[in-house]
């Protein structure tokens, strides 16, 4: 199948340095991102996500594996070229103004002035920077590298975009921004990848992803089945002094945060659960699948010694 | 490829712009220059003579620091900040990362050089009325020995930090420079071939006392420059390429 966007076959990643032990970053990975979807790559800290990005874009040899980007190997810069990249924490020359950090790189890109001239306020605008074009990135907090680093991914119109971490470093507006910023990318027929250990990011937006820890693949899949608990609903409900006791008896990680009931209960009582709220006078806020916090599976997946998924 | 080497190329050369040491070198050089015709009378005729050898070594260390401040620092401070990630994802490949980062070098080398030996003419002009024409001469070889130094230092660099790279770097220029000297005795005269010699780009003679350096003689240098810059550039873009970013 050479369809694939992108496609890491058996990555794997040994650091080693002189004078100290050998440290195995990434031990086998593999990733097929279709066309025109934007695919997640989740994992703990220090699971191997950006080790494995920096394989795909040749910034680090790979021990093993191959990389391909729209079937070509990336790891050469000619497989490079229709790519977008924006690495963890990006950094700029600071002496540098947003409009001429974005030149500059254009014109590594393959942008030709006019190009450049014509993108910049565009992309500036679009990642939330349109004030601050002619403003010295030495002035620039960390969110607006942030955002320049999209910014200058997204010169000259790669058809394969690859996001280290975008939120990070950003106020819950930019985060947001970027979201729709991603989705406005596969409505273009954008492919994305992206690493988090975000879930509200990755659930928001992935088609797919890919869960890492410790340097292999724990699970791969649609993120709604991977986090769902099988047969267990998440209730919301309130307007209830407290929970009738038919509830009671069935309802397990009972929670009130401002007076609202959280708790989970078996799927096949929902109907029951439900009438029994409202003849209590309650108010069902909502009712649906129950789903495992991303840091209880990523707990989860720490605690099993052999890194497989948790059941 | 060239469309890629530029813009590198280019970026070194504005970020010299705003580097301090430049200026301060050249300022002080300058003014050496200025207080050159007040050392000791050699006698009548060959004053120029000594001014011209001291100019032409005063560039030639004007050259060295800043040619060392630049080279050695820029792919350490690019790969310690990360900036170089922005660049090396844009499908630029490692040779054409260095590569351009040298000639951005050479080019802020030649700006140097051309300043300064400008300011030596002027100042020879005014001090003994004559325009020293050959003060070219010596400025073109300078410019190239340092093209070479530099080749070597962003090779180095490319793998070590900037104290190792100006260290290795001076101990190059040091070997360069001394081969009659370090192998001159009979029994490692033999051995001379391997040592790669910068004294090729050594016309402080010619230019300072005799009558200036013979066109075929540059054209020699111009081979040697290309064949020393080949050899450094190719081995660093080899080590760099290894490297983990
Ligand atoms: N240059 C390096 N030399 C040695 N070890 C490294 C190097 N870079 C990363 N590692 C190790 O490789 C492992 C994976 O690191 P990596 O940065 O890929 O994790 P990550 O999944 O991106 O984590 P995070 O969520 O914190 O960004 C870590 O244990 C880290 O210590
Ligand atoms: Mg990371």
């Amino acid at each position: 199948m050479a369809d694939a966007a992108i496609r890491v076959q058996g990555a794997r990643k040994v650091y080693s340095m002189l004078g100290k032990p050998k440290r195995e970053a990434v031990s086998d990975v593999s990733i097929t991102v279709e066309p025109g979807t934007i695919h997640g790559l989740l994992g703990p800290n220090g699971a191997g996500k950006t080790t494995t990005l920096k394989m795909l874009l040749g910034l680090v040899r790979p021990s093993a594996g191959t990389f391909e980007v729209l079937g070509a190997d990336s790891t050469h810069p000619s497989g490079r070229r229709s790519l977008g990249f924006l690495p963890e924490q990006p950094y700029f020359p600071v002496h540098l103004t947003a409009r001429q950090a974005m030149r500059f790189y254009g014109s590594l890109a393959g942008v030709d002035a006019q190009g450049v001239r014509e993108q910049t306020p565009k992309l500036l605008a679009r990642v939330g920077l349109a004030d601050a074009e002619r403003t010295e990135l030495s002035k620039f907090s960390r969110g607006m590298l942030q955002r320049l680093g999209i910014a200058q991914a997204l010169l000259g119109d790669p058809v394969v975009v690859i996001l280290d971490e975008p939120a990070s470093g950003l106020d819950p507006v930019g985060q947001r921004d970027v979201r729709s910023l991603m989705l406005d990318l596969r409505a273009a027929g954008v492919t994305v990848l992206l690493s988090s250990h975000q879930l509200s990011e990755v659930e928001a937006v992935c088609d797919r992803v890919t869960i890492l820890n410790r340097g292999v693949v724990a699970a791969e899949g649609d993120i709604n089945v991977l986090l769902n608990v099988d047969g267990q609903s998440s209730v919301r409900a309130s307007g209830m002094m407290s929970l009738p006791p038919r509830i009671a008896e069935l309802a397990e990680n009972v929670a009130v945060p401002g007076g609202v009931w959280v708790f989970s209960i078996p799927t096949q009582a929902t109907r029951r659960v439900v009438d029994t709220i409202d003849e209590a006078g309650g108010t069902i806020i909502a009712v649906a699948p129950k789903r495992e916090s991303l840091e209880d599976y990523f707990a989860a997946l720490l605690a099993s010694s052999d890194g497989e998924a948790p059941s | 490829m060239i469309k890629r080497i530029w813009p590198i190329a280019a970026a070194v050369m504005t970020d010299s712009l705003r580097r301090k040491v430049v200026y301060v070198v050249l300022v002080f050089a300058a003014l050496l220059v200025l207080a050159i015709p007040s050392l000791p009378d050699y006698g009548l005729g060959v004053e120029g003579a000594v001014f011209r050898e001291v100019a032409l070594a005063l560039s030639y260390v004007t050259g060295l620091v800043i040619a060392l401040s630049l080279a050695a620092n820029r792919v350490p401070s690019e790969l310690e900040k990360r900036t170089v990630y922005n660049v090396l994802s844009k499908g630029v490949s490692r040779w054409e990362y260095l590569v351009g980062t040298w000639l951005g070098v050479l080019g802020v080398m030649a700006g140097t050089i051309i300043a300064f030996t400008v300011i030596e003419m002027v100042v020879g002009y005014l001090t003994y009325g004559e325009l020293m024409w050959r003060l070219w001469e010596g400025a073109f070889a300078t410019w190239l020995e340092m093209g070479v130094i530099s080749a070597f230092a962003v090779a180095v660099s490319s793998v070590t930090g900037p104290v190792v790279v100006v260290t290795a770097t001076l101990a190059a220029l040091f070997v360069g420079h001394s081969r009659s000297t370090l192998l001159g005795g009979e029994g490692a005269l033999a051995l001379q071939p391997f040592v790669p010699s910068l004294d090729a780009f050594n016309v402080v003679n010619p230019v300072a006392h005799g009558s200036g350096v013979p066109g075929i003689y540059m054209v020699s240098m111009l081979v040697v420059f290309f064949g020393l810059v080949g050899v450094c550039l190719s081995l660093g873009v080899l080590a760099f390429g290894r490297r983990d970013l």
